[in-house]
């Protein structure tokens, strides 16, 4: 094997140069690279699935979706330290008087693309483990960046607009979302987050069980050798949003995996756990 | 409004990619200084606010400094007009220097006082110019202030030397002052039609002066651009002269002081080389007597100067490169 190839999926334009910098970064390495860019997460999945990619850069919806595809013969190989501690958040208007889930019921309740975990998958999930009903919520479904299975945080910002509009009682988001739009500090006392989730996994490199460890471990060591304090790696790192690489932590995928093994359903009746894209 | 705004932000630089610029509709003073936190919060530039919409560039723009490469650095090569009056009256003269103008010399004490600030402004070389340099008395004191410190060329006719003038040549050093003499042709019909009759085998003279002295020489060409046999029998002149091609210059006739045909310079379509005269700090030595290329009246500090220069040239930089980028054709 000359270079591994990995996919990835351009959900935006600065994908290129990550992609491009990582590329540079492991020229020199035991294991070089090169990537192919997918417009959507089910195309990359195909493809690793069918052998044309080596690794994939994929979301945690898109990790499911491969352990399925190939029974379990997939591993997850690393993962952004951010990647370890995602959350999702559920933001209302200021003296919403919403106290957590279980004050949903009879509310309005905005969810982002149907593909997304952290707006969509997981959220209808943990309304039905609060036991909430589909007949119990209103479910307001936005999906702006389907195939992008949530990457791009417009679902959420579209959700969130439906608070502001009082379409909707409450709003779904990711926890990076939120954060990038600081309105804790720029706009206090106008929303508050009324329910925090668990931590969770988010995107991880996955590899099948053919891709010979003596390939992928020295890969993966290269990779977690990436320096935070060197000004080489730096932008790399800043631009893929992580200070450090790091193991995957698989017990992290558990929710998601109950959420995607429900059939259709619960209180986010909306949504579909196998999104269809665009093909 | 203000989360509508946020949203507005975030959803405005999460559809581009970092370095692009983005506008967001914002009326108000207190939505500008909103954005304008937002932006320092997530790690964007906040551009300028326009009344009726911000501009916004996605992640951090670098410091001017690191964006415009070395070879464009404003003060790279520091201009100073010595003098505006001329032995000659040149027809594309770009300061309309002639026997008659005005002298407007900067003068040692200034020029010491800018010489002494041009390292620290990133100077590497100075270039010293006029009118013709060679007219002042003190040029050779002028000359050593400069090359005390940096590698400096005097601009001149080659016209002069002899006697006082003879004296002050051979006074200056020759590792530090490199001559960049004009001769617009190898044979005199055009150099004289451009430059005034008899001057072309005056130029010979004195170019052969300067290298018997030892001095580094530069042949400076001024040509209207649809010359090429004067070009060719130019640079087989050079040869025979033992000038290396790279001290050859051929530059065009700009839109200038005297010149009535040429090429129209804005300072838009030029890069910067920061110029010192008497009336003031110019754009580009090109433009020394062009209002519309006046940077500042005030020479010093020096430093001044030339942030003004870096931060109007990196808005073209940016600008440039946006229209670059907005018309994508595959």
């Amino acid at each position: 094997m000359d270079e591994l190839v990995i996919g990835a999926v351009a959900y935006t334009a600065n994908v290129v140069p990550i992609w491009e910098g990582i590329r540079d970064y492991f020229r020199d390495s035991p294991v070089p690279i090169d990537f192919v860019l997918f417009s959507n997460y089910e195309r990359q999945v195909d493809a690793l699935v069918d052998g044309q990619v080596d690794l994939a850069w994929n979301t945690n919806v898109a990790y499911v979706r491969t352990v399925r595809r190939t029974d379990g013969s997939c591993r997850a190989l690393a993962m952004r330290d951010t990647d370890l501690t995602f959350q999702t958040l559920f933001v209302a208007r200021a003296g919403s008087g919403i106290a957590g889930l279980p004050d949903l019921r009879g509310r309005r309740v905005a969810l982002g693309s149907r593909d997304s975990a952290q707006a969509r998958i997981l959220p209808a999930y943990y309304l039905q483990e609060a036991g909430l009903e589909a007949r119990d919520v209103t479910v307001l479904p936005f999906d702006s960046d389907v195939g992008k299975h949530g990457d791009t945080g417009r679902s959420e910002l579209d959700a969130l607009r439906a608070v502001l509009d009082d379409e909707a009682d409450v709003a779904a988001m990711g926890v990076t979302t939120w954060a990038g739009l600081q309105a804790g500090d720029l706009a206090p006392g106008a929303l508050e987050v009324v329910w925090t989730s668990p931590e969770y996994c988010h995107c991880n490199f996955t590899a099948l069980d053919t891709l010979d460890p003596a390939i992928s471990e020295p890969w993966v060591e290269h990779l977690l050798a990436m320096d935070w304090d060197n000004p080489a790696h730096r932008p790399i790192l800043e631009m893929e949003g992580l200070r450090r690489w790091v193991r995957p932590e698989l017990a992290g995928y558990e929710s998601l995996f109950a959420a995607m093994d429900q059939p259709t359903g619960g209180a986010a009746d909306e949504t579909e756990t196998e999104a269809s894209t665009p093909r | 409004m203000t989360v509508r705004l946020l949203l507005d932000l975030a959803d405005a630089v999460g559809r581009v990619a970092d370095g692009r610029t983005v506008k967001v509709p914002v009326e108000t003073d207190d939505g500008a200084a909103l954005a304008a936190r937002w932006c320092e919060k997530t790690g964007h530039t906040f551009l300028t606010w326009r009344g009726d919409h911000v501009e916004l560039r996605r992640g951090r723009t670098a410091e001017p400094t690191d964006e415009i490469p070395a070879a464009e650095w404003p003060a790279r090569r520091l201009w100073l007009y010595a003098n505006f009056d001329c032995n000659l009256a040149c027809s594309y003269c770009c300061v309309s220097s002639s026997p008659r103008t005005p002298r407007r010399e900067l003068g040692l004490e200034l020029v010491r006082q800018i010489v002494a600030q041009a390292p620290a402004v990133g100077a590497r070389e100075l270039y010293v110019t006029g009118g013709e340099p060679f007219l002042l008395p003190d040029i050779a004191d002028v000359l050593r202030a400069c090359a005390d410190v940096l590698p400096t060329t005097v601009l001149t006719n080659a016209m002069l030397f002899r006697r006082l003038r003879l004296a002050a040549l051979e006074s200056l050093p020759r590792d530090g002052v490199t001559l960049q003499i004009s001769l617009d042709s190898a044979t005199a019909d055009l150099h004289d039609r451009q430059r005034g009759a008899g001057s072309h085998a005056r130029a010979l003279a004195g170019i052969a002066t300067a290298l018997d002295l030892g001095f580094r020489v530069r042949i400076a060409a001024t040509l209207d651009g649809g010359q090429g046999a004067e070009e060719r029998d130019l640079h087989e002149l050079c040869d025979r002269l033992g000038i290396p091609l790279t001290d050859r210059l051929i530059r065009r006739i700009a839109m200038e002081g005297s010149a009535t045909t040429g090429l129209v310079i804005t300072r838009e379509s030029l890069v910067p080389e920061i110029c010192l005269t008497a009336d003031g700090v110019y754009w580009h030595p090109v433009g020394a007597t062009d209002p519309t290329m006046l940077v500042t009246t005030q020479l010093l500090p020096l430093s001044q100067a030339v942030d003004a220069v870096v931060l109007e040239y990196q808005g073209y930089r940016r600008r440039h490169d946006e229209v670059a980028l907005s018309f994508p054709c595959a």
